[in-house]
C-alpha cells in the first residue's frame, strides 16, 4: 500500500480509530495485523519474507542468550539469512549480468540465466532493522525478547516499514512493549507532518520529477538542460524521501510512537561531513555503528581511517542499488570525505570562519552534492562520462533558455522547502528565546498559524499536485 | 494565550485544551482552502463545462480540442486500410510500405500512450463519422489491452481522449460508469463542489507554469515559439531507447475475459463497426521476446487469448496473434515492446505476408 493512495488514507483513520479503543497487548496484536496487511496488499507473497527474517531474527536473539556459548553461530544464522535474502532479491541478476560480461568479455560466450526476479518493496530497509536487533543483542547492548510478537511489530512497524526511518531496536522495541495513551499533542504534530509530508511528495516532488524524468529521458541532453535534471532530481530526492519519512512519523505519532528523524535540513550543509548528519540519518548511523566502527573507525591513523570511510560509502552506494552507478556514487562521497579531511590536515584552518563565509559554503556544497546526484540519477556509465564533459558553450540557445527556464519552474514549485530549511537555519544561529513551557504549550496565534500552513498546503495539494502520480523513489531500493 | 498541554495540573483541562487545538487545528486545514472559491470567483468566466465523461470526471477545461481536422483528411485520402492504435502499432506499421505492398493508401491513426477508449473514439468519431469505406480497420494492443477500459485513462494520458471525443460520449460514459471506482470518484466530486479545486487548476497551473517564462522572454509571440521548440526537444526523436520503457506488467487477475469484455469499449467497438458496415481486424502485438523465446504466457492469459479469439470470431472480427512468431526476434526490438525504426519495414512485410488474404 502505498502512502498517497485512497486506500492509505482510509486504512490509516480506520486503523487508528480501532487501535485507540483496545488495550496495550491488543493494540500490539492490530499493530501486526495491520502491518502484515499493509506489506502484503498488492504482493501477499511479500510476507513470507518477512515473517521468515523475523522468525530468524528472534530465534537468533533467543538462542545467543540461552547458549552463550552458540553466541556467534546465531549471529552468523541471523547474518546469512538476512543477507542471503537481501543478496539474492536485490542482487541476483546484478551479480549474473556481471559475470556475463565479464566472461562475454574474455572471450567465453555463455547463455545467461534468465531469472528476473522482483524485489520486494521495503526489504532493504527492514533487513538492516532487523539485523540491528541481532547484532546488539549479540553485544549485549539489548536483551532477547521473549515475545515473538514483539519483535514482530518492530520489524513490520507498518508506517516506517517500506521506506524507513530505519530504527533501531533499543529506541522501538521498548516503545512497542510499554503501553501507549492518546495524547492530542503528539496527534496534532503528527497532523503537521502527516500534511506536511503529502504537500512535499504531491506537490514538490511529483512536479519536480517530471522535470527530472524528462531530462534524464533524453539521449542528447546539452549542458543547460542536464543540470536543470540534476537541480531538479535533487529537489525531488529530498522532497521525496523527506516526505515519507514525515508522513511516517506523523502516522507514527497518531499511534503513540516516535521515530527518528532521518533528515536535517541537508541542503544547508556547509561540508561533506556535515551533509551525512544531515541526510539519511538513520541509515547513516546503521553504516557508522555495525561498518565503519567495527572496521576501526578513526582509531588506527588517517590511512586505516580513509580506508574505512571508502568500504563504508562503498557499501552504502550498493545498499541503495545493484547497479555500478550507486557504487559510483558512495565511492564520491567517500572521496569527498576524505579530501576535506586530508585539506583540514593539511591546511588547518587558523581562525574561525568569517559568518559570511557559510553562504558560498553551503552553495559549494549542494554543487557537490548535485554532481552526486547525477552518479545516482544517470543508470549508464557511458552517460555519465558524456554528461560530466559537456560544455557550457556548447548549448543551443533555444536548450540554453529550456535549462534556465526549467531550473526556474523547479525552484518555484520548492520555493516552501527552501523557505523552511533556511528559516530554520537561521534560527539555529540566532540564540534560543523559548523558554521550557514552550516546548509543551501552543499559543493560540501559532496554532492559527499552523492551522493556515495545513489549510494551505490542502489547498496547494488540491489544485498544484502533479498530473503524474510518481512512486517514492526510495521504494525501488 | 498559551493553553497548556497535559502536563500541568489540573490534567484533564489541559488534556481537554489539547483536544481543542487538535480540533481547531484540523477544522483551520479544511475551512482554509475554501479560499480557492473566493480566488475562483474574482475571475471572469462561470463555472466548468460538463465532461463527456461525467460518470468517469468531474467538469474541466477540454486541454485539446476535437481534432475535427481528421475527417476531410480521411476523406481526401479514401484509405482501404485504416490502422488504430498506441505507439505498438506506431513502431511497426510502416504505412508507406504497406501502402506500397497492398497498392492502395493506408491511414494511421495512432497516438502514443493512447488506450482502449482512445481506439473506440477514433473509431466512432473519426473513421465511421468521416464516412470513409475502408476495407479494414486493424487495432492493434498488447494482451489485455481490449478489455481494460481503464488503461491509460489516468490523468497523464486523459487529456488525449479530447483528441477523439465529441461533446458527449454516453456510451463510453456508461462503460466507465460500470468500472470507475465510485468511492473515489464521490470524494472527487464532493471535494469540486466545496472547493472547486479543478477550476482554479485550469487558470492557476498555466500562470504558474509560464510565468518563468513571462519572465525569461516578455515577446508572446516568442516565448509560443519558445514552447514550442522545447515540446519538439523532449519529443520521441529526442527520447533514449530504455529496455525498461513502456513494458506492462500484467496481472493474472486482468486476464478475466468473461469478467471484463462486457465492461470494456470491445463490444461498442464490434457494434459501431458492424453497423457501419467495417471489418475490424484486432491484432495483438508479441511483446518483447525473452532469452531468445516470445514472452512467456501464464495460463490464466492463454486462456484469456482464447475466449478473445472466440468472442471475436463470433462477433464476425478478424484477429491475427503475432506471439510465438518466429520471425519476431529480439533484435527486431528497441526499447520495451517497441519495434525498432530499423525493422518496422520488416515487421510490415511479415505483416501482409500473414494477412495476404486481407490485401487483394
Amino acid at each position: 500500500m502505498i502512502f498517497h493512495s485512497l486506500d492509505f488514507v482510509v486504512f490509516v483513520l480506520a486503523f487508528v480509530a480501532i487501535y485507540w479503543m483496545l488495550p496495550h497487548r491488543a493494540q500490539n496484536v492490530f499493530l501486526f495485523a495491520g502491518s502484515y496487511f499493509f506489506y502484503g496488499y498488492v504482493h501477499p507473497w511479500f510476507l513470507i519474507l518477512i515473517a521468515t527474517s523475523t522468525t530468524i531474527d528472534y530465534v537468533s536473539a533467543r538462542g545467543m542468550e540461552a547458549r552463550p556459548d552458540w553466541k556467534k553461530r546465531f549471529l552468523w544464522l541471523s547474518v546469512i539469512s538476512n543477507f542471503g535474502m537481501l543478496g539474492f532479491f536485490k542482487y541476483f541478476n546484478f551479480f549474473v549480468d556481471n559475470v556475463h560480461a565479464v566472461l562475454a568479455a574474455a572471450g567465453m560466450e555463455v547463455s545467461q540465466p534468465v531469472l528476473r526476479i522482483l524485489l520486494p518493496v521495503g526489504i532493504s530497509f527492514y533487513t538492516f532493522q532487523a539485523m540491528s536487533y541481532t547484532i546488539d543483542v549479540y553485544r549485549g547492548e539489548l536483551r532477547a525478547r521473549r515475545s515473538l510478537l514483539d519483535v514482530a511489530v518492530f520489524v513490520s512497524f507498518f508506517p516506517h516499514l517500506v521506506a524507513g526511518p530505519i530504527q533501531r531496536a533499543s529506541f522501538l522495541l521498548p516503545q512497542v512493549e510499554t503501553p501507549r495513551r492518546f495524547s492530542p499533542e503528539k496527534a496534532r504534530t503528527g497532523f503537521l507532518l502527516i500534511a506536511w509530508g503529502f504537500f512535499k511528495k504531491l506537490v514538490i516532488a511529483d512536479n519536480v520529477g517530471v522535470i527530472a524524468n524528462k531530462v534524464f529521458a533524453l539521449s542528447d541532453p546539452t549542458f543547460y538542460l542536464l543540470w536543470a535534471g540534476v537541480f531538479a532530481f535533487a529537489i525531488q530526492i529530498y522532497a521525496d524521501f523527506s516526505a515519507y519519512t514525515d508522513i511516517a512519523r506523523g502516522t507514527s505519532r497518531w499511534l503513540g510512537f516516535e521515530l527518528t528523524e532521518n533528515f536535517d535540513h541537508p541542503y544547508m550543509a556547509r561540508n561533506p561531513a556535515d551533509f551525512w548528519r544531515r541526510w539519511n540519518i538513520s541509515l547513516s548511523t546503521w553504516f557508522r555503528d555495525y561498518v565503519y566502527i567495527p572496521l576501526g573507525g578513526s582509531r588506527e591513523g588517517n590511512w586505516r581511517w580513509a580506508r574505512n570511510v571508502l568500504i563504508t560509502f562503498l557499501l552504502s552506494g550498493l545498499w541503495h542499488g545493484a547497479s555500478w552507478n550507486y557504487v559510483l556514487w558512495g565511492l564520491y562521497h567517500g572521496l569527498l570525505l576524505v579530501i576535506t579531511r586530508a585539506r583540514q590536515i593539511l591546511k588547518p584552518a587558523a581562525r574561525p570562519a568569517h559568518p559570511w563565509l557559510v553562504v558560498p559554503q553551503i552553495a559549494g556544497m549542494f554543487v557537490l552534492t548535485s554532481i552526486g546526484w547525477l552518479l545516482f540519477r544517470e543508470t549508464e556509465l557511458s552517460a555519465i562520462l558524456r554528461d560530466l564533459t559537456l560544455s557550457p558553450f556548447a548549448s543551443p540557445e533555444l536548450d540554453r533558455q529550456a535549462g534556465i527556464y526549467l531550473c526556474s519552474l523547479a525552484l518555484l514549485y520548492s520555493l516552501p522547502l527552501w523557505a523552511q530549511s533556511i528559516w530554520v537555519e537561521l534560527n539555529r544561529l540566532a540564540p534560543a528565546t523559548c523558554d521550557e513551557d514552550d516546548e509543551i504549550s501552543v499559543a493560540w496565534p501559532r496554532l492559527l498559524v499552523q492551522g493556515a500552513a495545513c489549510g494551505l498546503a490542502l489547498a496547494a495539494i488540491l489544485v498544484f499536485r502533479s498530473r503524474t502520480s510518481l512512486d517514492f523513489i526510495y521504494f525501488q531500493f | 494565550m498559551p493553553v497548556t498541554v497535559a502536563t500541568s495540573p489540573p490534567a484533564s483541562r489541559g488534556r481537554t485544551r489539547s483536544v481543542a487545538a487538535l480540533w481547531s487545528l484540523a477544522a483551520l486545514m479544511l475551512l482554509v482552502p475554501l479560499g480557492i472559491r473566493f480566488v475562483n470567483a474574482g475571475r471572469a468566466g462561470g463555472p466548468l463545462p460538463p465532461s463527456y465523461l461525467p460518470a468517469f470526471e468531474g467538469p474541466r477545461v477540454r486541454q485539446a480540442a476535437f481534432a475535427a481536422h481528421r475527417l476531410p483528411e480521411l476523406q481526401r485520402l479514401a484509405p482501404a486500410y485504416v490502422v488504430i492504435g498506441d505507439s505498438m502499432a506506431g513502431t511497426r506499421i510502416d504505412e508507406r510500405r504497406l501502402a506500397e505492398l497492398t497498392g492502395r493508401p493506408v491511414a494511421p491513426l495512432l497516438h502514443p500512450g493512447s488506450g482502449p477508449a482512445f481506439w473506440y473514439l477514433a473509431l466512432k468519431n473519426w473513421v465511421i463519422a468521416s464516412g470513409i469505406e475502408p476495407r479494414v480497420v486493424f487495432i492493434f494492443f498488447r494482451d489485455t489491452n481490449l478489455t481494460d477500459v481503464m488503461f491509460r485513462l489516468d490523468e497523464q494520458f486523459r487529456w488525449s481522449l479530447d483528441l477523439v471525443a465529441g461533446d458527449r460520449e454516453d456510451a463510453l460514459n456508461a462503460v466507465l460508469a460500470a468500472r470507475t471506482d465510485r468511492l473515489l470518484y464521490q470524494l472527487h466530486a464532493v471535494i469540486e463542489d466545496t472547493y472547486q479545486p479543478d477550476r482554479a487548476r485550469a487558470w492557476m497551473e498555466p500562470a504558474l507554469t509560464n510565468w518563468p517564462a513571462r519572465q525569461m522572454i516578455p515577446s508572446r509571440r516568442r516565448r509560443d515559439e519558445f514552447f514550442a521548440g522545447l515540446n519538439a526537444r523532449f519529443s520521441f526523436d529526442h527520447l533514449r531507447p530504455m529496455e525498461a520503457a513502456d513494458i506492462q506488467i500484467l496481472e493474472d487477475s486482468q486476464a478475466d475475459f468473461d469478467r471484463y469484455a462486457n465492461e470494456s469499449a470491445l463490444p461498442l467497438m464490434l457494434q459501431d463497426a458492424r453497423r457501419a458496415g467495417l471489418a475490424l481486424c484486432f491484432v495483438r502485438v508479441q511483446r518483447r521476446p525473452v532469452g531468445g523465446k516470445p514472452p512467456r504466457q501464464s495460463p490464466a492469459l492463454a486462456r484469456y487469448v482464447e475466449d478473445l479469439r472466440r468472442y471475436l470470431t463470433a462477433h464476425g472480427a478478424l484477429f491475427l496473434d503475432d506471439t510465438g512468431d518466429p520471425r519476431l526476434t529480439l533484435d527486431m526490438y528497441e526499447d520495451g515492446d517497441h519495434i525498432r525504426k530499423g525493422a518496422r519495414r520488416l515487421y510490415t512485410e511479415i505483416f501482409h505476408e500473414r494477412l495476404r488474404h486481407l490485401f487483394p
